[in-house]
């Protein structure tokens, strides 16, 4: 009975580290992450288009893009076609990627600090953390999933939402994308996605 | 005669419409439409797909927004833009250019403790009393060493933070829903419950159209619409490009701020 207990006691331990492994390894991988795209935003010899290029290059294995695209089209995606599938998901990249360039263009300086880890399963761990400047601080929270198999080029844990101030970058884009081809259909929705880029 | 042929006009027409209309396509039909059989390895990646959606549908769900007044809100959202566009986002270029940023930021302090008291409220009426004191500290020292509120010396040195309450999060914090979203004009997105909380909050505001209240700084209508659109234009200069990087994002213009809006409303209830 008492090794039984015992047994129990280690595995239970033996888990526990396991979960606490997997955060701290995903915080220290995401601070280094920031700390080089803040190195390149710092380096003045880099034109704007380049450094771009550079900061989407670092970020690009952290997220998971095609799920993204795929849960964000939500029912809709299981009636496509696979080339349909696939130009979406094209898209849908080179959309992000163009979003967030915008995005970096009007960083001036603001630091990132984790505030809370947050584990809801084995497999899903939340990043919430502050962009600090010094007026007020946004709370950015950066959703990382681990899938079953590693994909090839990619990190072991991968973004897959990013909730600006309570506005997740899913939600927003799926009821976007409903409505659209409520309207539109899949080819309209393409067509658009390819004039708004 | 010519009353019955013309009659007679009306129902045809009407009656071709109609079997026009039958031949339009249901968009969920337009997907069917496309559908081949599948293969052995689609059918493989569908299965696949499923379980994803079924493992992400916690993060996913979004209910559909009760949104009766969609097309009101469609064609207020487009006026609101094109007033920010060409009136207000000029304006505050401008004014950002002729006007030193620091005095920009102490006019914004300056706004920011005068609308001390609606804070304060709302922080009381939902309980949180700890942010409610941190606000009367902020008022105290920002009124005082803060020489009127132009200098924010309560989070620079004090380390008091901010603490943004209004009374459409007090009733939010006690359960009521926002209702239909209501785009308004010039203030932009909003819902039943939010509008009907501009009212309350006014109440305890300085900025104010009604002259019995004693404190407020302004008197009549003129006065108010002057001083809030000063102080929108103020702080909009020191925020600039800011609507122009959200509206990227956006598909369609109207259910993007729809959505963002709502969502960061249910954030700022929740906190």
């Amino acid at each position: 009975m008492l090794k039984r207990l015992l047994l129990i006691c280690t595995v239970l331990l033996f888990t526990q580290n396991l979960a606490a492994n997997d955060q701290t390894d995903l915080k220290n991988h995401f601070l280094k992450m920031i700390d080089e795209v803040t190195l390149i935003i710092g380096d003045n010899s880099l034109n704007k288009s380049i450094r771009n290029k550079k900061i989407i290059d670092v970020l690009t294995p952290t997220f998971d893009f095609e799920l993204m695209a795929k849960l964000s089209l939500g029912k809709s995606w299981k009636k496509l076609n696979s080339q349909d599938k696939q130009q979406f998901v094209e898209l849908y990249v080179k959309r992000m990627e163009k979003s967030y360039s915008s995005k970096i263009d009007v960083y001036s300086g603001e630091k990132v600090e984790i505030k809370k880890i947050e584990q809801a399963k084995r497999n899903r761990i939340a990043l919430v953390t502050d962009l600090i400047s010094n007026d007020e601080n946004l709370e950015i929270v950066y959703k990382f999933h681990k899938p079953k198999e590693k994909i090839k080029g990619k990190d072991k844990w991968l973004i897959y939402d990013v909730e600006i101030l309570g506005v997740s970058i899913l939600k927003t884009d799926k009821a976007q994308f409903r409505e659209y081809l409520k309207e539109h259909g899949i080819s309209g929705l393409l067509t658009k996605l390819e004039q708004t880029l | 005669m010519r009353f019955i042929g013309f009659i007679f006009f009306i129902f045809i027409a009407f009656y071709f419409q109609g079997c026009s209309a039958k031949n339009t396509l249901h968009p969920s039909e337009m997907f069917n439409q496309q559908e081949e059989p599948l293969s052995s390895d689609e059918i493989e990646s569908n299965l696949e797909d499923e379980e994803l959606f079924e493992e992400f549908a916690d993060e996913t769900d979004i209910e559909e927004i009760y949104d009766p007044f969609m097309r009101y809100n469609e064609v207020m959202t487009t006026f609101n833009d094109v007033v920010f566009e060409n009136f207000f986002n000029p304006l505050a270029k401008g004014y950002k250019y002729v006007i030193h940023q620091e005095i920009r930021e102490s006019v914004n302090n300056f706004f920011h403790n005068i609308l001390f008291l609606p804070r304060f409220a709302n922080n009381i009426l939902q309980a949180k009393f700890k942010n409610a004191t941190e606000e009367t500290g902020r008022f105290v020292i920002n009124s005082t060493i803060g020489v009127l509120g132009l200098f924010d010396v309560a989070k620079s040195q004090f380390n008091l933070e901010k603490h943004e309450e209004d009374f459409g999060q007090t009733l939010g914090f006690y359960g009521v829903g926002s209702g239909p979203h209501i785009v308004l004009p010039i203030l932009g997105p909003s819902n039943l419950r939010d509008m009907l909380s501009l009212f309350p909050d006014a109440l305890l505001s300085p900025i104010n159209y009604d002259k019995s209240v004693c404190y407020t700084i302004t008197d009549t209508w003129p006065e108010y619409i002057a001083v809030s659109a000063y102080n929108e234009i103020n702080s909009l200069s020191l925020n600039l490009g800011e609507y122009e990087k959200l509206k990227k994002d956006a598909i369609t213009l109207y259910p993007f701020l729809r959505d963002v809006y709502e969502q960061h409303r249910v954030k700022q209830i929740e906190e």
